[in-house]
């Protein structure tokens, strides 16, 4: 980490701002909202040290180790986070992550509030996304995480996070574990570590935001990466979210914006999943159960606007596939790829439930429920594997 | 049968005149003395390889009783000291295997005695059989090489098993109509690679072998050619053609995943 040029005057003060990697636009449009969000002696901002901490002479700027520029916050991210606010004596600090230029300035403020003013630690921004948008995390992230750790997070995988300091030295502490271990490529899930240490989380409705996209244009390979290192986690913290625990409160709901993507052609999606279907049953059928199994060959002879997953199958297929990479039935890098034409399969089902009318938060938050619901399929056969095959 | 093969082979004195230097022994007593020699030189050989064999045996049997009581033993002291719940609460990574950390290592020290008691006992037919007469084959050698060619053939099944899946779910994802074709392509390019070190290893057909595998890896790689180039050409100018249009029409790049055609794109992330 390198030394901090220019230590501000005012140090212990309050809230830090953390600014991750991004392009110089992007960093100059997240400077201007954040000047036009709070006051500039309130807050300490640290940007990547690509640029003039005078650049701004209006705010209050300190230089960051420039990390490598991610569509998600990195665990380096988190190690220097944490160590500026503790050389600053930062209370509070909010890591915005790219595009965050594109949150509302009553958004950020609303961040800031939670974790400096409520006995709040982690406090996750809630966006408003078009109906399109952010599709891996409704169909698994959200549910997964909801189900196993029982928190009220809609997006656990959050570019913007509000951290008290003890928040964010325990994510430090995760992040510097898998740089020990060489591996920088996987992801730490806020929201689950702060459910283990029993930390308090809230989530802020932040209103619109436009979301970073992965600078890689192949799906397959970031799916299988956000799905591998979410399963991974879920498997280190296997000896927390098997006990019992009260289901999370029903979400406020969000102010959704009328649709205005018009309508999908969810054609190229399920001749993926038809094509899978004709091809992968010897590796699927080394995963799911016969039940799952018959539920897919149904599937494959639906037309396309009949063509529905039902939730409970969709709970229980990604049930399988979890319990197939604690169990390393085959290959993990085989299984993420076969669980792809499924995601797909789910995303037409999507898209052709809401185009009949439901709201898709509705539909997000039924499919939930379902992964709650089956949650002691999961346990009794993460305890047992060989002794639960229905 | 043999004294009558004898009496016919026997050269009467009358018919033909005596060689200067043959003695008055019979072909028969030749061909007797040559059986006996023969009987005689395996079965010393054999007596001389018993002992190693029994040795083998013997130790085999020896140490994998070791490595039971060993085993048992481990596992009672590793409960004892709740040795898995000590290693999960300790532990930094994310190593979770399956089977609980005692068992795996009760399992290993067994199959370590057992593989002691392999070296030792091939330690000891080694050495039996350099003090013991000439085998007419190289069999300890040729023994060495058959288990090296098992190994070979259990790793090329392996790497083909694993080769031919991830050639299948790579091609599915690519929506590639011809996937399995091209994975069983790949799978049987390993198998026949495999098949051709295996009997390199063991010294069997010499250049046959060489001959028949370039002839058969040159014949499936050229029948994966032609089916991919010439077989697929309508499906794939097809899906190339649709692909551009996807593209040119609603401006989403060529990906390798399914991109839907939306009027406005869909963000999985």
């Amino acid at each position: 980490m390198s030394e901090i040029a220019n230590p501000p005057e005012r140090q212990g003060s309050g809230l830090l701002v953390v600014l991750t990697a991004m392009p110089a636009e992007q960093l100059e449009r997240a400077l201007a909202k954040l000047a036009a969000s709070f006051a500039a002696e309130d807050l300490l901002i640290a940007v990547p040290d690509t640029i003039a901490a005078n650049s701004y002479p209006a705010l209050r700027i300190v230089p960051t180790p420039t990390t490598s520029a991610s569509w998600t916050l990195t665990p380096a991210d988190f190690v220097n986070s944490y160590h500026l606010a503790e050389k600053l004596g930062a209370r509070a600090i909010i890591v915005l992550g790219p595009e965050s230029g594109s949150l509302e300035p009553s958004g950020l403020r609303a961040l800031a509030h939670a974790i400096l003013s409520t006995p709040v630690d982690l406090a996750v921004p809630c966006y408003d996304l078009p109906p399109h948008a952010g599709l891996v995390n409704s169909a698994i992230l959200y549910p997964l995480t909801r189900a196993l750790f029982a928190a009220r997070v809609r997006f656990p995988l959050a570019v913007d996070l509000g951290l008290s300091l003890r928040m964010a030295e325990r994510l430090a502490g995760a992040a510097q574990r898998f740089s020990a271990l060489k591996q920088g490529e996987r992801l730490v899930w806020p929201s689950n570590e702060a459910t283990v240490a029993g930390f308090t989380i809230n989530e802020f409705n932040v209103g619109p935001r436009t979301l970073p996209q992965p600078a890689e244009p192949d799906i397959n390979a970031i799916l299988a990466l956000v799905t591998g290192s979410l399963f991974a986690d879920i498997d280190a913290k296997a000896a927390f979210w098997q006990r019992a625990r009260q289901s999370p409160p029903a979400r406020y709901a969000l102010p959704h914006p009328a649709s205005q993507d018009g309508a999908v052609d969810i054609a190229p999606m399920l001749d993926a999943f038809r094509l899978a279907y004709t091809n992968l049953q010897e590796i699927w059928s080394l995963v799911l159960p016969p039940n799952s199994l018959l539920g897919l060959k149904r599937l494959s002879a639906m037309s396309a606007a009949a063509f529905r997953i039902p939730d409970s199958l969709w709970a229980r297929i990604v049930y399988d596939f979890l319990l197939a990479y604690r169990l390393r039935t085959i290959n993990r890098g085989h299984l993420l790829g076969a669980l792809i034409p499924l995601y797909f399969a789910w995303v037409a089902s999507h898209f052709n439930i809401t185009d009949s009318g439901t709201e898709p938060e509705s539909h997000i938050e039924t499919v939930a429920a379902a992964f709650d619901a089956d949650k002691p399929y999961l346990v009794a056969r993460w305890r047992w594997p060989d002794r639960f095959n229905p | 049968m043999l004294n009558i093969l004898a009496t016919m082979l026997q050269l009467n004195p009358s018919q033909a005149p005596q060689p200067p230097n043959v003695d008055n022994t019979t072909i028969w007593g030749h061909m007797s003395d040559a059986l006996h020699q023969s009987l005689y030189r395996v079965l010393s050989l054999l007596i001389a390889l018993l002992p190693g064999i029994l040795a083998l045996l013997a130790a085999l049997a020896v140490f994998t009783l070791i490595g039971m009581a060993v085993s048992a033993i481990l596992r009672h002291v590793l409960s004892w000291a709740k040795f898995d719940d000590r290693l999960t609460r300790n532990r930094t990574d994310d190593w979770t295997p399956s089977t609980p950390p005692t068992e795996l290592v009760a399992r290993a020290s067994f199959w370590a005695c057992v593989l002691l008691g392999l070296i030792i006992g091939v330690s000891a037919f080694d050495t039996s059989y350099a003090t013991g007469a000439p085998l007419p084959i190289s069999l300890l050698p040729y023994l060495t090489h058959a288990v090296g060619a098992v190994f070979l053939l259990i790793a090329g099944t392996l790497v083909a098993r694993f080769l031919a899946r991830s050639v299948l779910i790579g091609a599915v994802n690519a929506q590639l109509q011809y996937a399995r074709f091209l994975s069983l392509g790949i799978k049987w390019l390993v198998l026949v690679l495999t098949a051709a070190m295996v009997l390199d290893h063991l010294q069997i057909g010499g250049n046959v072998v060489e001959l028949a595998f370039g002839i058969l890896f040159g014949g499936i790689v050229l029948t994966l050619s032609l089916a991919v180039g010439l077989g697929s050409r309508d499906l794939v100018s097809r899906s190339l053609e649709g692909h551009a249009e996807r593209s040119g029409e609603r401006g989403i790049p060529p990906a390798a995943a399914p991109t839907p055609n939306t009027a406005d794109s869909i963000r999985h992330f």
